[in-house]
């Protein structure tokens, strides 16, 4: 392989970048709006949701539930409907997401120390959001009910008593709780599958199209020369993704690597290896602009934003899928971008991922040149 | 106008269309496999809890805390250890999402009337969904704990609890596919109407053939309807077959209006071909024009609340949303999948599309005439 010509198709290459000034602000500008995105304004986070509560009671009682409800962050009173009919208005427009109906004869079933039902509607059409709501009613209402015990036995009896068990909570890898901690390092991975792989996927396709192939055939330079001048720009140009968007999530919303800055780099250099081999393997294949962008989007994109456990848990899917995520490349990544982000691990509890890794880099390296090959270069 | 020269555009269109067999996987097989994948994936729902837990006390107080968790059908105790130190281990690996610690004078408080403090260490990684398995750790340990305090008290005891009753609507099983499928039908249809008309048309460009067409008696109006029409019907008979797949594999029931699910799918095609047609007015490659569509694909998708709740972002963000038509989109298709809601709730959203959609389409065309005149 003689560096020479790799360089000479890597100008050549550059030269269409920079011509194209608006793919290659693009390239930087959209990581630049996801981060922001994702940092700023998207959260998984439930909390502050929504309710209406039909006090059908105005006593002190139900007036302490609904206090109890305000006061957790898990939710926020925001109508007082007089009826059931409108409390299903609101919720049939979405005004709230939980509705609570106070019964009459609540306050005098409690006060005759007799079980009274509490009616909670819950809006299920988001089913993750609705299971949130469900477990956080639940746990609010049985805690109310276990201090009412509390205060009950101690207005009645002889000796104090205290609530026999509390849960000591400790939160471990991401201690605040907060979804940004692991979409953050996680969207570094989509950034590369989008500017590594389907920028590159358009590469080679475009050369076919516009018919400039049969120029390059007919060049004396060797299949692996022409693939890794094709490359070394667009990689160049992720790395430099990757560095700003490790940087804006530090400064601007204080996501912080536990683990060490240099692992990170290598493990993102193997990745978006990874990425652009994929890219260009895909455009050698189709070479059609269009397809290989579908099937860029297809084979690249989605799968590291469904399969990978980004924001999705693999725990949940079903055995044949799990088994997908496999040979998803962003799997091992993401797990690498957890251990580093999240859970301070060092490079020999993480070493099979990297094996991995580059042993796909080597395999769509070793299938492109034998592409490349089939193609008469 | 002439509908004959129409015509002959639109016929072109389709046979540059489905002349290359490459272009079939695309427009058949990419949008089922999409559909299928989403599908099984978008969700997290916490289903199962995997537990570690360390039983220092050993005592029968201390079982029955473990007996309730295991009882609960959410709840899997794999690991019973000796060392807290394991505890942390297996957290460390993810192997356990939360792990129990029940230290050794767990029954000696519980007796005296005291407060025992049970150590919950949880994996946060994942912190939407940490945060509903601390929501269920505590309701178990709360029961557990009403429980152990009726036990004692049982002679003097005649209390009334709160019995929560929940129902839940629209989605009785909270089952995700339910709510995830109508809106990837949504989000498939804006991604292939975006990427193939702007592609479309900028192929045209690139080849040189655009100019073919503008020496062409062709009016500029009657160039952007036979560019477009294609890919409306394309796109309507794509939604059509997703939304049958949808009804047919994943067994979504559909409670509402299909006809009107058809109307508001025009309304929403008029601003994503609208944008199309902008993204080709400014590219000049399809390269560009890929990464234009991305510029629009990605904030369009994440501000839509498919995944990321609406209620969750900033009040500003919030407004910002409502020029997102595939927000406005998802919200009609959901209603129309699960709540069964017709014009008389979903005519905000509708009258909004159809502002957008009429604002961009109407200003991308003003855009497209001026380039070829």
């Amino acid at each position: 392989m003689s560096f020479r010509k790799v360089a000479a198709i890597a100008r050549k290459e550059y030269f269409h970048l920079i011509r194209d000034f608006r793919s290659l602000y693009l390239a930087f500008f959209i990581p630049f709006l996801l981060i922001l995105l994702f940092g700023y304004a998207l959260s998984l986070d439930v909390d502050r949701i929504p309710i209406a509560v039909v006090d059908h009671e105005h006593t002190p009682e139900s007036r302490d539930l609904i206090r109890r409800l305000n006061a957790s962050i898990y939710f926020d009173v925001v109508l007082y409907p007089e009826s059931t009919a409108e409390l299903t208005q609101h919720l049939d427009g979405n005004l709230a997401a939980m509705g609570i109906i106070i019964p009459p004869g609540l306050t005098a079933d409690l006060k005759a120390e007799k079980d009274s039902p509490l009616q909670v509607i819950l809006d299920g059409s988001d089913p993750n959001y609705a299971g949130n709501a469900r477990a956080y009613i639940t746990a609010v209402v049985g805690q109310w009910n276990k201090e009412r015990l509390v205060t009950f036995l101690n207005r009645q009896g002889q000796e104090p008593v205290q609530a026999p068990v509390e849960a000591r909570i400790r939160v471990w890898f991401n201690e605040e709780l907060e979804s940004k901690n692991f979409i953050v390092p996680g969207i570094v991975a989509i950034i590369i599958m989008i500017v590594g792989a389907l920028l590159t996927s358009l590469v080679i396709a475009r050369e076919y199209e516009n018919g400039t192939m049969e120029t390059i055939r007919s060049l004396p330079i060797r299949a692996s020369e022409f693939f890794f001048g094709k490359a070394v720009c667009y990689w160049f140009i992720t790395l430099v993704d990757v560095l700003v968007a490790i940087l804006m999530g530090q400064v601007l919303f204080g996501v912080v690597m536990k683990s060490s800055f240099w692992l990170m780099i290598l493990a993102s250099m193997i990745y978006i290896s990874v990425a652009i081999s994929l890219g260009l393997l895909i455009s050698i294949k189709t070479k059609s602009q269009l397809v290989a962008n579908q099937m860029a989007i297809l084979l690249t994109y989605l799968p590291s934003l469904l399969l990978s456990d980004f924001v999705f848990p693999q725990q949940n899917m079903p055995v044949f899928l799990k088994l997908v995520t496999r040979i998803i490349p962003a799997t091992y990544y993401i797990d690498i971008l957890n251990g580093l982000y999240l859970r301070h691990l060092s490079f020999l509890q993480m070493w099979q991922n990297f094996a991995v890794l580059a042993a796909m880099t080597g395999i769509l390296l070793g299938l492109n040149i034998r592409a490349l090959k089939k193609e008469g270069l | 106008m002439s509908w004959l020269r129409i015509r002959e555009l639109v016929r072109k269109e389709f046979i540059q269309v489905f002349r290359d067999k490459r272009n079939w996987p695309i427009l058949v097989l990419a949008p089922l496999i999409q559909i299928v994948l989403f599908g099984y994936v978008v969700t997290t729902d916490v289903r199962d809890i995997r537990l570690g837990v360390v039983d220092h006390s050993k005592t029968p107080e201390s079982r029955r805390l473990l007996e309730s968790f295991d009882a609960n059908p959410t709840f899997r105790i794999l690991f019973h250890l000796e060392n807290p130190k394991d505890l942390d281990r297996l957290l460390l690996q993810r192997r356990v999402d939360v792990g129990i610690w029940i230290p050794p004078d767990f029954q000696a408080t519980v007796r005296k009337g005291k407060t025992a403090s049970i150590g919950v260490h949880v994996d946060g990684s994942m912190s939407n969904m940490a945060a509903v398995r601390i929501a269920y750790t505590s309701i178990v340990m709360d029961e557990v704990g009403t429980r152990l305090l009726r036990d004692r008290f049982r002679r003097r005891i005649k209390f009334g609890e709160i019995d929560l009753r929940v129902r839940t609507w629209y989605n009785p099983n909270l089952d995700s596919q339910f709510y995830y499928v109508p809106g990837i039908v949504a989000f498939l249809v804006m991604l292939l109407s975006l990427l193939l008309t702007s592609m479309a048309i900028v192929r045209e460009k690139e080849a040189g053939t655009m100019e073919q067409l503008i020496v062409t008696p062709l009016r500029p109006l009657e160039m952007i309807l036979g560019k477009t029409i294609p890919f409306i019907l394309i796109a309507q008979a794509q939604m059509i077959m997703v939304i049958g797949f949808a009804i047919l594999w994943f067994r979504i029931p559909m409670a509402g209006s299909a006809l009107l699910l058809l109307g508001a799918t025009g309304l929403f095609l008029l601003s994503t071909l609208g944008i199309g047609l902008f993204i080709s007015t400014v590219s000049k490659t399809q390269q560009q024009a890929m990464m234009t569509n991305f510029f629009f694909i990605l904030p369009f998708f994440m501000l839509s609340g498919f995944v990321f709740p609406i209620a969750n972002m900033p009040l500003m963000v919030q407004w910002l949303t409502h020029l997102d038509p595939l927000r406005h989109f998802l919200v009609i298709i959901r209603g129309i999948f699960l709540k069964g809601t017709g014009m008389s709730v979903l005519w905000p959203q509708l009258l909004e599309l159809a502002l957008l959609g009429g604002g961009v389409f109407i200003g991308a065309v003003n855009r497209f005439r001026k380039r070829l005149d």
